[in-house]
């Protein structure tokens, strides 16, 4: 085929900014980020989601009490990131796990910050590590690392 | 087998304006969506279905916003569907709420429309640039200003019909309370001395742009019978598209507008709409749409609509035919919830229910909504009494 018999194609990059209004519920999750802190709400039978819902999941009401909740959890499910695509926040390989923090019955999606495979383990105690300059983002929450024993004790 | 008849049993509404950012879109949609299920005196575990509809994602950004919107409409476990017809969303998403009513699979839907504009910025999204073409970034004004002048030049109308119409739905909108524009001081000078955006549009000829969520709760016969509230029955409903651009297109009335018109007028048994229509709710985003819809819709003859704007018919005050009572497009526009608005303000007037603006005695009133390029149509009659 010739080049004009060919169809044309062109390149179209669609670029521009939007607002995002969070409202009451997701807008304190995000600035507890912001301050080291996690929290999550609280359903009417007492269980907490996290990251938390500005309705309930079965009953559709509408959830308002915010609860802080424990650093500290457990993976519950987990894999290997190696190497991590150029696309992803972190440079080093990686777990992304489901992460099911103390106290809470929802898990969360983050990453545990380990050397290697080697060293993780469904069931294994983590903790968050914050990074230093925080705007309320989700990627204020480095990751989550092994849990250590002065930490638990 | 005949369709089931249909009743709007609830309506509810968010006041309109240019920033809503104390709520997430989630917020928005079920603040109208529980005033609605208010009014039908309803639970959410009533409903059986959500038919949800707005404009394109790119006014907000949020790719498929309904997804993520079944907790906040209390669709969980039941069917949430989207549509999506432009601007004439709103009206066109109460008329696939209705059908999964009037074709017996469901009997109680809830129907809801937003727009969050101040997230984005829609003229843009409407503009977005394409390959191997110039963008003139005429925005909706833009492309429709031709279309009325060509309007004016075939009918003749006098200059000032469209500061007429803008003036007099501002009027409309100072008696309700959900109107975004609320003009108090507006002068009839003011609109006339206002920036001329596109000739022969006026910067106060235009809609404004805002936030907002309009709602309706749908049910069948049984449903509309046992209603604390007045009901609206849906006498007729159509919907019609055509391309933007083919030989012999009359831009100014196009062939699927008078097509739409003429089939949900024929279903409601309607043949003199100036007569037997008392209240109309019409898509007037730019203040010439009003004079161009009442010919396309048969409420008016051919090149006389702006007859009726310059003899006062279309004004709540005394007219015959009292246009946009709620003070239309032109005083509020959340793009995907307004078609929505139009419908469910004309069961308001049928209800007995729209309050300062109400029509009195309106017994039978017509919504309608058009969207793209004067493209796709969503028409609906409603009635204080069953068809």
């Amino acid at each position: 085929m010739s080049e004009l018999e060919k169809p044309l194609r062109a390149e179209l990059t669609v670029e521009y900014p939007f607002t995002r209004t969070t409202g009451k519920v997701i807008g304190a999750f995000m600035t507890g980020l912001r301050e080291k802190r996690l929290f999550g709400i609280k359903r009417s039978d007492g269980s907490v989601l996290v990251p938390p819902l500005e309705y309930d999941p079965v009953s559709s009401e509408p959830l308002t009490e915010m609860v802080e909740v424990s650093q500290s959890g457990v993976v519950e499910t987990w894999t290997w990131i190696d190497p991590p695509r150029p696309q992803s926040p972190w440079d080093d390989p990686h777990a992304l796990a489901l992460i099911r923090l103390d106290g809470t019955d929802t898990s969360m999606l983050h990453a545990v910050l380990v050397g290697s495979r080697s060293e993780m383990r469904t069931g294994m105690r983590v903790t968050a590590q914050w990074k230093e300059e925080r705007v309320g983002h989700i990627a204020d929450l480095e990751g989550f690392i092994q849990e250590t024993e002065e930490v638990h004790s | 087998m005949s369709a089931e008849l249909t009743a709007v049993l609830g309506v509810g509404q968010t006041k309109y304006s240019s920033t809503r950012g104390d709520v997430s879109i989630a917020g928005l949609c079920r603040e109208a969506a529980y005033r609605a299920l208010e009014d039908a005196c309803l639970d959410w575990k009533e409903i059986d279905a959500v038919v949800i509809g707005k404009a394109p994602d790119f006014f907000e950004g949020v790719m498929m916003p309904e997804l993520y919107l079944a907790e906040a409409l209390g669709a969980v476990g039941k069917p949430i569907l989207r549509v999506h017809t432009a601007g004439s969303v709103g009206g066109s998403t109460a008329l696939v709420a209705a059908s999964l009513i009037q074709s017996r699979v469901h009997e109680k839907v809830l129907t809801i429309g937003f727009e969050k504009q101040s997230e984005s910025n829609a003229t843009w999204a409407l503009s977005m640039p394409q390959p191997f073409s110039v963008s003139i970034n005429a925005g909706a004004g833009g492309y429709f200003s031709p279309i009325m002048r060509q309007y004016m030049s075939r009918s003749g109308a006098p200059e000032l019909i469209g500061c007429m119409v803008a003036f007099k739905d501002r009027q409309h909108a100072l008696k309700n309370p959900y109107a975004h524009l609320h003009q108090n001081d507006l002068t009839f000078e003011e609109v006339v001395d206002s920036p001329m955006l596109w000739n022969p549009i006026r910067y106060s000829e235009t809609c404004p742009s805002s936030d907002g969520a309009c709602a309706m709760v749908l049910g069948n016969e049984a449903s509309g019978d046992r209603a604390e509230n007045p009901v609206a029955w849906v006498h007729g409903t159509a919907m019609r598209s055509e391309s933007n651009n083919f030989p012999g297109r009359d831009e100014v009335n196009p062939l699927a507008s008078r097509q739409c018109a003429a089939d949900v007028f024929k279903q409601a048994g309607i043949t003199n709409p100036l007569k037997e229509i008392d209240a109309v709710e019409i898509y007037v985003p730019f203040s010439w749409y009003e004079p161009m819809w009442l010919e396309s819709l048969g409420f008016a003859e051919l090149d006389h609509g702006w007859r009726m704007v310059e003899d006062g018919t279309t004004s709540l005050s005394g007219g015959e035919l009292p246009v946009n009572c709620s003070g239309g497009v032109l005083s509020s526009n959340p793009i995907g919830a307004s078609g929505m608005i139009r419908f469910a303000e004309a069961a308001l007037q049928v209800r007995g229910m729209a309050g300062d603006h109400q029509v009195d005695g309106a017994k039978k009133s017509f919504g309608h909504a058009y969207g793209g390029g004067a493209q796709y149509f969503a028409m609906w009659i409603v009635g204080a009494e069953k068809p």
